[in-house]
């Protein structure tokens, strides 16, 4: 007698993570960009003037990956905090 | 008008002629004056997504709210702390200092609308236009004292 090995697959549709993205702009301080980073993210500060730094060398820095709603509210956070900001989705 | 921090950790503005207090009510003045729909600006790169329609109902309106609400508090500290001719005081405590440097932006982000102050030589400007300069620098120096002595 053999046992039967009976294997079952779930299919589990993942979303595609979404990239939140600050711009550059020529009037906030770049202190004040890497302050509003710090604070909502929680990043430490050489992190998050790294990525400052990237906004205003490349005009636009991925500020944050994950899952859709997240980033939909920390794009208005960032948004409110008067910094130009989008969402797209990551490749 | 002097401006620095305070030891409780605060900012003060000393407010010493009309000059001075009209200085201060240009802030909201320049802010709400050039049409500029500062949530329209932050958001425009958001793209032609579906959601798009939904961010629009949803969140520009609170965004509107939330800088609308920036202006309401420097315009109310303003009239509590004096007429509008003699000195006074205005104290910025620490809690406050987001609702203050908030405004303060919004009124050089109008004017940098307006003006395009970063391509423009101030030896150059018109006398109005150079006005409205020496604001946005004195807003981006207040700015400046904000964010070393209070928000950090």
């Amino acid at each position: 007698m053999s046992d039967t090995l009976t294997v079952t697959r779930e299919e589990v549709s993942l979303d595609v993570p979404w990239n939140v993205i600050v711009h550059d702009d020529p009037v906030n301080l770049m202190g004040y960009v890497t302050l509003v980073l710090m604070k909502i993210f929680g990043y430490p500060e050489s992190r998050a003037t790294a990525m400052m730094m990237e906004v205003h060398k490349r005009g636009r820095s991925v500020v944050w990956t994950g899952e859709r709603e997240k980033a939909e509210f920390y794009t208005q956070q960032l948004q409110a905090h008067q910094l130009k900001t989008s969402m797209e989705k990551s490749e | 008008m002097k401006v620095g921090p305070t030891l409780q950790g605060g900012l003060r503005i000393d407010v010493e002629t009309p000059l001075d207090w009209m200085v201060l009510r240009c802030i909201s003045y320049d802010a709400r004056g050039g049409g500029l729909d500062l949530a329209d600006r932050v958001s425009e790169a958001m793209g032609e997504d579906d959601s798009l329609a939904d961010w629009e109902e949803y969140v520009l309106p609170e965004l509107r709210d939330g800088f609308n609400g920036q202006l309401d508090a420097i315009e109310g500290a303003l009239s509590i702390a004096g007429s509008g001719e003699e000195p006074a005081e205005i104290h910025i405590a620490r809690d406050q200092a987001d609702l203050w440097y908030g405004g303060l932006n919004q009124a050089r982000l109008a004017l940098e609308e307006r003006y395009g102050f970063s391509t423009a030589d101030p030896e150059e400007m018109t006398p109005g236009k150079r006005s409205a300069w020496f604001r946005s620098q004195f807003y981006l120096h207040v700015q400046s004292v904000l964010l070393e002595h209070v928000m950090r």
